[in-house]
């Protein structure tokens, strides 16, 4: 088991008489890549405040180390934020912003020039030393940003959305380097996004977050192939989100047609939500599986064509590799294993989007 | 096609914009004091400019108030900006709307409501209630600057500061201030601007003998502003011009990527730059505040108001060296204005100057003191007696003034222009001279002509001989080339007309400058006029006040006075040691008993014949 870092007890923070964490508890253990993962108002980023020490609790603790750090000033904190939009020193040169936290330390200059030196290499940005910050592209100002937080050893690096400002291919590249960096330095990332995809691709754990609250947690693999609720499913990745009625162990009724699955103890004749990723909706001659449809709509993706079918009174989102008429009449059919079945929660606090709102299929 | 006509309205733009600075500068070098005749090239100006003491005394004030109310609304100012950047929303627009508007307010308001303020406070005025009241209305300049650019940083500069363990204080000085810096640069220039550039606020803020230049400059406008003021202007935009250019070159440089060694070196001259620029302001601080320091010790002193630029400045300092009285000196531009102080408060100054219409209203209001003559010698024995027999009009008894200059009003012409010889104010009227009449800009003298031609008092208060006087000077309107008060001079030196009704003073400097103008004093009468020294009602240093007006009458001095205000002295013994006897016998100046005898000196009308005069006048004007 891994150590302990961070500890967030029973923390509740609001502004102007509005919730934005009720209540939150959550422990990040070290070296981890831990993400703070959910859509724009959800709290994570008052979340990661609090732990950087720019917001107080209104109630609650944060425990850094064993150690109470609630009252604490960020400037007295051992963790180092990279900020969204790099919030770099725009008078000063690229060595002057990685030296600042240096100095102001007073470390010996020779220590100063070998650490610059260092992180400008750890970061692919060798030789940038006297550019001035307003020359540099937003992911070579992104990367001096993590240069200059990073040459202080924190133990923590808190990243607020570091990415959102770049452009698609930079933002793939930059995911890669921040995996790198984080094995490379061995420390604890805290990372923000709304990007399920980000999430995904670089986290060692997810924490989903909603209106305040966290809707669940775990490794990338959990959260994309179990989400315990439809506010989860609907956010990490598309799918096929619908209510259904959970029937007996091993059966689930879904638009009037009786699929088998391998989920148990939801109880009889229960009203549930279930959750069937495009990619596990296969698409067989009519006859050969569970429901008829027609194809209503295809896009080629690349990789994938991504169609719309239309079966149940329901469009279904559909991946493959198959390509598809407009109009060809096909079957449904979905393996049990890849049928995920969720309480339906019971009240809205919990979550964000219910499939009553949207009764068509989903998509993140 | 088009291309020329877009580049003549640039041009003509231009010209707008230009003209006015490029006619100031070449005056400035104009030997003649004519504003229309070129009289060679010359330094002169400049040079006396720097010879100046009320000049340079002035600038050296409006520097200073500049310097320091500058560095304290900025400093205040930019303090305001981080206050208002931690508000909540609501508190901040309020506070910024509010911030706003002493800037949209009229001057006149701000200027009034401060001066209640500091009298309600029993301030003394003076060079400490100046500066108050500049960094006052400087302080919404800096916010205008330095708000917009505080309210565009992100927080996460500041915050980043923190994280990577500054203080707070730390943080703000190293990464919010430097990205302030350009704006609260520009904040401070404009403040610097606006405080030298202030009149009105300066007016009302300021006390006895203090003055910045735009005030002294304004009380000089009733003589004609000296042309060491234009040398004077020339340079302050010079100064003005070459800030511009020097901090348009530094922004150029720092704009452009550097190398790390130019940069370095950048940095140091920066830094040394900045710390003598600190060092000056602090040292100029410091001296300001021990100079105005002196302004507030009471000692042996007499406050003297006199007109603006009517006296030879040498002569203050003599006085002050030969009796150890320091004078505060200041001046009124018109007798209303030193009225209207006076009227707020007498004691504020011990002796004044003002006219005789205004000396009889003064007598009337119980603002001024008899004198005790046999403490002034000198005033009894050299000043003539007809002089104080013309003042008995308004001083009845000679008991509360002593003349200090004297003149008539009359015609000046253009003996190339006017060929028949000038002995009423009928040729006025003559429709030969359309379009060659200057007329004086003023009520009482315009008035005064008609109702002499028509054989009036120039005192009358009979509303019938008002109105003809005044239906005669608009039948005279369509035949008047101006009304006009110290233009009369450059544009009859200029030839630009053929006659003017004009004051005596005025006429010496003119034929002087152009020997083809002769003056004459109508046969039907005119306004002789007198200016007296008196002292206030509740004057505290009386005493020093009689020291003073006696000093005045010594013939050394009221030669040395009529030299540098070439108005009649009344001092006759002064008249007879005049060196040039070319102006000794001057009939302008000194005109024979005769002239004086049908003169006759205005006094106080009472409010009534006041109101009706403005009246009239007011049509006149119009004319209607």
């Amino acid at each position: 088991m891994k150590k302990e870092l961070i500890r967030l007890d029973h923390v509740s923070k609001s502004y102007d008489g509005q919730m934005i964490l009720d209540d939150l508890s959550l422990v990040i253990h070290e070296n981890e890549f831990v993400t703070l993962l959910g859509p724009s108002g959800c709290g994570k980023t008052t979340t990661l405040r609090i732990i950087g020490g720019f917001e107080k609790p209104d109630s609650g603790k944060v425990i850094f180390d064993g150690e109470d750090i609630t009252d604490l000033a960020p400037n007295k904190r051992q963790l180092n934020t990279v900020f969204q939009k790099y919030a770099l020193f725009t008078h000063m040169d690229v060595a002057d912003n990685i030296a600042f936290g240096l100095k102001i330390k007073n470390k010996p200059q020779s220590y100063i020039d070998d650490k610059i030196r260092y992180a400008l290499k750890l970061v692919n940005l060798e030789g940038f030393e006297n550019r001035m910050p307003e020359s540099l592209s937003g992911g070579q100002q992104q990367r001096i940003a993590i240069a200059r937080a990073i040459v202080n050893e924190p133990k923590v690096l808190l990243l607020d959305e570091p990415l959102g400002a770049l452009d698609l291919k930079m933002r793939q590249d930059m995911q890669y380097e921040l995996i790198r960096l984080k094995n490379e330095l061995g420390i604890t990332f805290i990372y923000v996004t709304h990007d399920q995809e980000e999430a995904l691709t670089m986290s060692d754990h997810i924490i989903v977050m909603n209106q305040g609250y966290i809707q669940q947690e775990g490794s990338p693999e959990d959260i994309y192939n179990e989400p315990e609720n439809a506010f989860v499913a609907d956010f990490i990745g598309d799918s096929n989100l619908m209510r259904a009625t959970f029937l007996r162990d091993g059966m689930v009724r879904i638009l009037d047609t009786d699929f088998p699955c391998v989920d148990k103890g939801f109880g009889d004749m229960k009203p549930v939500d279930v959750v069937i990723r495009p990619e596990d909706v296969e698409l067989v001659p009519r006859g050969e599986g569970q429901m008829p449809g027609t194809v209503s709509h295809v896009i080629f993706k690349g990789v994938h064509y991504e169609l719309e079918v239309m079966a149940g009174g329901f469009e279904w989102l559909v991946h493959t590799t198959k390509y598809f008429e407009v109009g060809t009449e096909v079957d449904i059919r979905v393996d049990p294993f890849n049928i995920q079945v969720m309480n339906r929660p019971a009240s809205e606090d919990e979550e964000a989007i219910s499939p009553e709102d949207e009764p068509s299929a989903i998509q993140a | 096609m088009r291309r020329t006509l877009e580049r003549i309205y640039m041009a003509l733009i231009l010209i707008f914009m230009y003209l006015p600075i490029a006619v100031m500068i070449v005056l400035s070098f104009n030997s003649s004091k004519s504003r229309t005749v070129w009289g060679g090239f010359t330094f002169q100006w400049y040079i006396s400019l720097f010879k100046d003491a009320t000049i340079l005394n002035a600038l050296a004030n409006t520097l200073l108030i500049a310097l320091i109310s500058t560095l304290a609304a900025t400093f205040i100012g930019t303090l305001t900006c981080v206050a208002m950047y931690r508000m909540r929303r609501p508190g901040r627009a309020f506070f910024t709307g509010v911030s706003n508007i002493p800037m949209i307010n009229a001057d006149i308001v701000t200027g009034i409501s401060l001066m209640l303020l500091f009298r309600a406070l029993h301030f003394d005025q003076g060079f400490a209630t100046v500066l108050l009241a500049h960094i006052t209305f400087n302080i919404p300049y800096v916010l205008l600057n330095v708000w917009p650019k505080m309210k565009s940083l992100s927080p996460s500069t500041y915050e980043a500061a923190l994280d990577l363990g500054a203080s707070p204080f730390l943080a703000f000085r190293k990464a919010v201030l430097p990205e302030l810096a350009p704006s609260i640069v520009a904040g401070a220039l404009m403040a610097f601007t606006m405080s030298i550039d202030d009149f009105i606020i300066t007016y009302f803020t300021k006390g006895a003998g203090f003055d910045t230049l735009s005030t002294m400059i304004y009380a000089q406008v009733k003589r004609g502003v000296h042309p060491q003021i234009y040398a004077l202007s020339t340079l302050l935009f010079a100064a003005v011009v070459t800030v511009l250019i020097l901090s348009g070159r530094v922004r150029k440089r720092s704009g452009a990527p550097g190398k790390k060694a130019d940069y370095q070196k950048r940095r140091v001259k920066n830094r040394i730059l900045a710390c003598t620029a600190a060092a000056a302001a602090g040292a100029i601080v410091v001296l300001g505040l021990l100079y105005g320091g002196v302004f507030s010790d009471a000692g042996n002193k007499v406050y003297v108001y006199n007109a603006g630029d009517y006296i030879d400045p040498s002569v203050i300092t003599q006085f002050e060296e030969e009796t150890g009285i320091e004078v505060v000196y200041d001046e009124f531009d018109s007798n209303e204005l030193m009225y209207a102080k006076l009227a707020q408060d007498d004691s504020a100054y011990d002796v004044i100057c003002p006219s005789d219409y205004m000396i009889s209203r003064l007598i009337q209001e119980d603002l001024i003191q008899p004198l005790d003559f046999d403490a002034m010698p000198d005033a009894t024995q050299y000043i003539g007696s007809q002089y104080y027999k013309s003042a008995q009009a308004f001083d009845p008894g000679n008991r509360y003034a002593v003349p200090y200059c004297w003149g008539t009003v009359g015609i000046l012409y253009n003996t190339k222009m006017v060929d028949e010889p000038v002995t009423s104010w009928d040729i006025l009227w003559d429709p030969k001279y359309s379009g060659q009449i200057l007329m004086q800009d003023s009520i009482r003298d315009c008035l005064m002509v008609a109702l002499k031609k028509d054989g009036f008092s120039a005192n009358s208060t009979d509303e019938a001989q008002v109105a003809q006087a005044a239906q005669d000077l608009i039948d005279q309107r369509p035949l008047v080339q101006a009304y006009v008060i110290d233009q009369a001079r450059d544009k009859m030196i200029g030839n630009e007309a053929a006659m003017a009704v004009i004051y005596s003073g005025e006429a010496i400097y003119c034929a002087r400058e152009n020997p083809d103008l002769a003056y004459v004093v109508p046969d039907e009468g005119s306004n002789v006029w007198i200016d007296a020294w008196c002292v206030t009602k509740d004057a505290k240093n009386a005493q020093n006040a009689q020291t003073w007006i006696n000093f005045m009458c010594r013939p050394d001095i009221a030669l040395k006075n009529f030299e540098y205000i070439t108005y009649s002295t009344p001092n006759i013994a002064a008249q007879e040691i005049i060196e040039d006897e070319q102006i000794r016998n001057s009939p302008i100046a000194f005109p024979d008993q005769s002239v004086l005898d049908r003169c006759e000196t205005f006094v106080y009308l009472g409010e009534k014949a006041d109101r009706m005069y403005s009246n009239y006048w007011k049509k006149i004007k119009s004319g209607s």
